[in-house]
């Protein structure tokens, strides 16, 4: 079975993946300034400062924008399926990707919940499903 | 503060002297090596120059043509200056831009820029390639792990993203979609070189075409192609005794928005405001170092990977304001006897895709008024190269 794994061994974003192994959700933020910083970066661009470090988030988000793929292009991901991009309730500026099966009707800034799918022989993504946490 | 003058030094001191082109394909049967010699030999020719007078070459950091392989199938003697810009799309005019620094701070006296692939029969780009097996992506800075394992893997996919957005916050419609799509078919249609200029297209035929990554449908796609294009940038003084009236390089200039994000191409969806692009700060650089606004451009060649693209930068450079990209689209004000015609060979919707090289060629054939769809006394072109991550964009304008 054809798959992609996510790299998770660059150590500026391996803290990410490792949480999620553990069915947490992180972000990387600022300790000094309070910025949120995604994709992760050791380095805070807004003060200058590397006192950085991983938080954690309550799992929920809203809807930014979405694309339903009716486009085969991998054998790992079979059309139709729709990407969507959800900011978080925690942390507005971090935008997360994640894929719901098939061609969900869905709205603009409609609530979205975290979900952790493990991968075969692999490491864990967060993935996002329409819904608000229960 | 660095002093700003320097930022005028290269204005109209170096000029596209050659250009030339293979036939842009979907299965070229040759090697790029080839494409990329053929592209260049006529470069050369066009010119008035022969081979021994080119001692540099420029390339995009994406072409699997080394300088110094085109150096020795052209046989070249003197190579003495190579350099790859990029990325991707953004490289042709950053091209123009890194051969100015060639010439200008003699390191070379005529360079060679060039783009060659086979984008249709052997190396899809843009992720719409084959894939088998187990991959491991991302790491190593790219931060590619956040998005390919979820299935988010193309170019097409990432404006999908970016044309959602701009619909929801600005109301732009499919049929704005359209008019890009159709505008550059239009004008394919009046060249005869161009992929589809015997094929028109109607706002009926868009409608019914499949969707690929919603909103974008297949007629919203360039066309993936085999070819190859190559132009010879010497300085002003020295064009002005060859074959051809140079076209002057005005003024070049790079950007990156403001809110950019570390990685490559995924990493836009996670900027505040997906679409902003880097065309408007290299648009802002560009116009103070021409000294001219978009109103003064007689046509432009607008990098149009997805027609969302040409909507996108037609508002960061300025053509309009923010979310007027659709409405301007729609208006005609894009085609032939219109305000501003683009993409005046066909572009990459309905031309051919040679990663923004063809592009410049195009700009070039107009400014000396030998195009197919010739626009009467065009005398300045905008050419903007691909929009993601960052923007570039050139001013060229006929010597007077």
């Amino acid at each position: 079975m054809a798959s992609i794994l996510p790299n998770d061994t660059d150590r500026e974003t391996a803290g990410f993946f490792a949480a999620a192994a553990e069915g947490r959700l992180v972000f990387r933020a600022c300790q000094d300034c309070d910025h949120a910083l995604h994709p992760p970066t050791d380095h805070c661009p807004h003060c200058g400062g590397w006192n950085t470090a991983w938080r954690d988030a309550k799992g929920s988000g809203t809807l930014y924008s979405w694309t339903t793929v009716t486009h085969q292009i991998h054998p790992a991901f079979p059309a139709p399926y729709t990407l969507v991009v959800v900011e978080l309730d925690d942390a507005p500026e971090v935008r997360l990707v994640g894929r719901v099966d098939g061609t969900p009707e869905l709205a603009a800034g409609q609530p979205m919940q975290v979900w952790f799918e493990k991968l075969e022989g692999g490491p864990t993504l967060p993935q996002w499903k329409p819904g608000a946490p229960a | 503060m660095i002093d700003d003058d320097l930022a005028f030094a290269g204005r109209d001191k170096c000029a596209v002297a050659g250009i030339g082109q293979t036939a842009f394909t979907r299965d070229s049967g040759r090697g790029v090596l080839s494409l990329a010699t053929e592209a260049s030999l006529k470069a050369i020719a066009d010119a008035g120059l022969t081979v021994d007078d080119i001692d540099g070459i420029v390339r995009c950091e994406q072409d699997t043509v080394r300088p110094y392989s085109l150096a020795a199938s052209l046989g070249m003697k003197d190579l003495r200056y190579w350099a790859d810009t990029g990325p991707g799309g953004v490289a042709p005019c950053m091209m123009m831009g890194v051969a100015m620094g060639a010439l200008l701070s003699g390191q070379a006296k005529a360079v060679l820029a060039f783009r060659s692939l086979n984008g249709r029969s052997e190396a899809r780009l843009g992720g719409s390639g084959r894939y088998d097996g187990v991959e491991v992506a991302g790491g190593f800075g790219s931060y590619d792990e956040f998005f390919l394992p979820y299935g988010l893997q193309t170019a097409g996919q990432t404006f999908a993203l970016m044309a959602r957005r701009h619909m929801l916050d600005y109301g732009t419609t499919p049929e704005q979609l359209a008019a890009v799509a159709m505008t550059c078919r239009e004008h394919a249609n009046r060249t005869p070189h161009a992929q589809m200029a015997q094929r028109p297209l109607t706002l009926d035929d868009y409608h019914a075409s499949r969707m690929i990554s919603s909103p974008l449908r297949l007629f919203d796609y360039c066309l993936e192609s085999d070819g190859a294009c190559a132009v010879v940038i010497t300085t002003a003084e020295r064009a002005k005794d060859l074959a051809k009236p140079p076209v002057l390089i005005r003024a070049v200039a790079g950007g990156a928005p403001r809110d950019h994000r570390a990685g490559m191409m995924f990493p836009v969806v996670t900027r505040g405001e997906i679409t902003e692009i880097g065309g408007r700060q290299a648009g802002t650089e560009l116009w103070r170092r021409a000294g001219m606004g978009p109103q003064d451009m007689d046509i432009a060649q607008i990098y149009d990977c997805f027609t969302i693209s040409v909507i996108l930068q037609l508002e960061a450079f300025g053509f309009c304001g923010k979310g007027e990209g659709g409405p301007m689209a729609a208006s005609g004000a894009l085609k032939f006897g219109g305000q501003m015609p683009i993409n005046t060979g066909g572009g990459h919707l309905s031309e051919g895709y040679v990663h923004g090289m063809n592009h410049i060629v195009q700009a070039v054939r107009q400014l000396r008024g030998e195009a197919d769809m010739q626009v009467p006394d065009a005398e300045t072109c905008l050419c903007t190269g691909g929009p993601l991550p960052v923007g570039s964009s050139v001013v060229f304008r006929k010597a007077a």
